[in-house]
Order: structure tokens, then sequence, then C-alpha cells
């Protein structure tokens, strides 16, 4: 019991030290979301690309963008395998290549993974800066393995979209961790 | 809450192997997707299960469709009507005419001892979703399938020609490629002299492409195409293209001409699927592909 008490202090010390060192809150961000929350949001976004607004040459893959976010701070829910399967549901909806959404959100859930340490430490601007690079080599690997089966490159519209994917990444990052935020307050008013 | 513990080992293959393996089997899938059809129950299994989620998320834009439609309607209705009366008065002396020619057609089809053109069962059809453009495909989805009678390879036509080809069909729903569409090749033939060529589509929007034509070929600016009914597909007689531009290239000795479709998908939600022998047609082809 005695011990208890130390540890949180050691937890509250490393927390400070976290975020000294890097710029971001770290303390604040370290709880875990809910993972009804976490699939809730996925499948509204899953749910939402089906709708005509990607029809849009550069519209953003937001479904990249949820998918990746999650990746990086719940690894333990969504990895691997979830991106590969909301990207088969989603090239079956497009009518698509099989396989070809998949790759792009197996390679920018990979990246996020990668990435998932890094990005604790940053707010969340820095972090989009960080998963810039992510969003524009995952679908590049795809339309290089598209145009060689297609024999159709299908022009650089999608670049723009990536960038305004990243760009999205301080919004949605932020809307995502309301209910954790909100748990925060709760706690607080009530200690 | 209690926080759990982070595992000291992962359970499970380490993240690379993941990524590997579902690499490997995402470029798999594409590489066979690409060249063959044995994906094809797959596909048709995901599409059932993802079809009544289309519905519900489309839902709302039907509705607001449908709001929008009976606002409009008296206005609307109107400019049918209109549209409807002068079509009337045109169609009446057309009408005419096509009786006596009819007649006069089939007595000359009865003296040769032609086999007599029978016209195909028709289904109408609306757009469900346009797909996002992946790859440069023009394609449509429709909210009728195989339930409603349709297979693939059946032709799609609205009031200006042939829209496209159906090319994958789940029992709710239905995959057309477009004529601009690079899988859909049509045989056609000029309407002014009966020249006999193929369209096919460049998947540039509003664009088709007559390839192999010699140097020579009588095909000029403003002819239009109509199916030629070879192959057995697409019935003939129905509209296609009119020729915008033809590049004789000397060098190769062969000639080029683009063309744009008569139909229109983009302004349209309904169209009409012709439900021809698709097994008959089949069998041509392949007797075709086996003779080649």
């Amino acid at each position: 019991m005695t011990t208890n008490p130390s540890s949180q202090e050691q937890r509250d010390a490393s927390g400070r030290l976290a975020g000294l060192v890097g710029n971001a809150h770290s303390d604040r961000l370290t709880r875990p979301a809910r993972g009804v929350f976490v699939w809730a949001t996925l499948i509204v976004v899953w749910l939402a690309s089906m709708l005509p607004w990607r029809l849009w040459p550069a519209a953003p893959d937001m479904m990249a963008l949820v998918l990746a976010y999650w990746s990086a701070h719940e690894s333990r829910r969504v990895g691997l395998v979830t991106a590969f399967v909301f990207g088969i549901l989603l090239d079956v909806h497009d009518t698509a290549l099989l396989g070809g959404h998949a790759l792009t959100y197996v390679l920018v859930v990979y990246g996020a993974l990668l990435l998932n340490r890094r990005l604790q430490r940053f707010d969340l601007l820095s972090q989009a800066v960080h998963m810039l690079p992510i969003f524009l080599l995952a679908p590049l690997g795809t339309h290089l393995v598209v145009a060689w089966l297609a024999g159709h490159w299908p022009g650089w519209w999608w670049v723009v979209g990536s960038l305004i994917t990243a760009a999205l990444w301080p919004i949605v990052g932020w809307v995502l961790q309301l209910p954790q935020r909100r748990l925060d307050d709760v706690e607080s008013s009530a200690a | 809450m209690q926080r759990q513990t982070p595992p000291l080992f992962r359970r499970g293959p380490p993240a690379e192997v993941r990524l590997v393996v579902l690499i490997v089997l995402a470029l798999t899938l594409m590489l066979v997707d690409a060249r063959m059809r044995v994906l094809e129950p797959v596909r048709r299994v995901v599409a059932i299960a993802l079809y009544p989620f289309q519905r519900v998320v489309l839902a709302p834009r039907d509705l607001v469709e449908q709001i929008d439609e009976w606002v409009n309607a008296a206005n609307l209705i109107r400019q049918e009507n209109e549209a409807l009366q002068r079509q009337r008065i045109e169609l009446a002396q057309v009408s005419t005419h096509a009786q006596q020619v009819a007649t006069e057609n089939a007595q000359l089809r009865r003296l040769l001892g032609i086999t007599e053109h029978t016209s195909e069962p028709t289904v109408v059809v609306e757009v469900l979703y346009e797909p996002p453009d992946g790859g440069g495909q023009q394609r449509l989805v429709f909210n009728k399938g195989s339930k409603a009678g349709l297979a693939p390879g059946m032709p799609v036509i609205d009031e200006g020609g042939v829209v496209g080809q159906l090319v994958r069909v789940t029992p709710m729903t239905s995959e057309a490629a477009l004529l601009t569409d690079d899988r859909v090749s049509i045989p056609v033939q000029v309407l002014r002299n009966g020249l006999r060529l193929i369209a096919f589509g460049t998947n540039t929007p509003g664009e088709i492409e007559v390839r192999y034509l010699s140097a020579n070929a009588d095909v000029r600016a403003g002819d239009v195409l109509i199916t030629s009914g070879v192959g057995g597909f697409f019935p003939a007689g129905l509209q296609v293209a009119r020729i915008t531009s033809i590049d004789r290239n000397s060098a190769s000795g062969f000639a080029q001409a683009l063309g744009e479709p008569l139909s229109h998908p983009e302004r349209y939600r309904h169209f009409l699927v012709l439900q021809v022998d698709v097994g008959q047609a089949t069998k041509i082809q392949e007797e075709e592909d086996d003779d080649n």
C-alpha cells in the first residue's frame, strides 16, 4: 500500500520530465481512449467515406487519417490488420482493384506505428509535420503498383489530397482527444 | 479506471512480420484482380455485406433529392411537358415514316430469308452511386442486380444511345463500365457508309477512340458511329458516338479517330439495361477467341 503513492509521484515526475523534454502536455494525453469510442470513430469515418465527396480528385483520405491517429495513440487496439480490412471494404465500394486501399492503409499505419513513441512527445501541429511524409509515400506506393497493373497514371491531384490529409491531422486529433480531455476535467474538478 | 500495464512481450508476431505478410497479400490481391477473374466471388460477398451500409449512408442524400424533387415538382412537370409536347410532334412524323419503313423492311427481310430482328426486354436502373476515380476507371453503380435479371455483359443505354456495359453484378447492385472506360470495346459501324470499326474507351471522360483504321479509311469528323451487332453483346443500330477528329499518321500507315459519346451518363440518373442473351454472346466471343 505504501508503495502506491510513491509510484504515483514517480509517474507524475516522469510526466513532468517528459513535458519538459517535449513541448506537449504528455501527462494529459496518456489516458487511453475507450475501445467503443475508437471503433465508433473508425466506423463513422468508413461510412462517411462511402458518400460522394470523395469524387473530388484532391479529396483527403479521412480513413487513412483516423486509422493513423489511432494506431499512433492506441496501437494495442488499431493495427495493421484493421487497416487492411477497412482498405478492402473501401476497395469493394470503389469498385477499384482489390488491395489498393488496403496497401495504402497498411503502409500508413506502419508509418504511424514507427513514429508512435516520437509522436507522443510533440504537439498536434508537429505531429502533422511528422505524418506528412507518410501520407505522401504510402499512396505513392499504391499508385505506382496500380499504374504498373492498369497502365494508367492517375495524375498528381492525390498529392494535394495527401497535403490536405496531413493538414487535417491537428483538427481530427483535437476532436479525437476530446472525450479523454473531458474525463480529465471531470476528475480534476472532483478532486 | 485501472490502467493496464503494457505487456513486456508483444503477443503475436512482431509488426514487421505482419507488415510484410499484409503487403504481400495486398500486392497478390491486386495482381490477381488485375489479371484474372477468380476474385469475383470474394468481391461479390463483400459487396453484398456492404450493401445495407451503402443504402443507410446514402439515405439522407436520397431524402434531400426527393424533397428537392417534390418542391420543384410543378416546375419540373411543366418543363417536362413542354419537352414531351415538342418531342411528340417531331416523333409523329418519324413514326409514320418508320412504320412504312418497318413493314417494307420486314417484307424485304422475309424475301431475303434473314431472321427477324427481335427487340430485347429492358430493365430500368437508377444510379446508386458513382465510385471515386481510382486508376482512371469510368464506372457507375446501379441499384438493381441479378435479382432483377441483370447479368455481366448486358449493354446500358439512355436516350442518346449506348452508355456502357455491365461488368459486375451482385444480387442487389450492378456495376457498369462506361463507354469511356478502357475495358470496354464496342463493334461499331459508320452510319454514313457502313464501314465496320471497333471503338475503345480512353479512360478520359467524354472521349472514345477508334483504333486500327487503315490510313485511307473513309471516316470524317462528324460521322456518327452506331453499333454493328457483331459480337452479340450490343444489338445493332444503337447510337454510340460522333467522330470529332482524325489523326492520319502516314508513318505507321494507320489512322486513329477520336469521338465523343452521344449518351450522357453524367446528366441522368435513370438508364435502361437491355437484357440481351449474354450466354449466346459469350459463346460467340469464345468461339472467336478460339479461332484467333
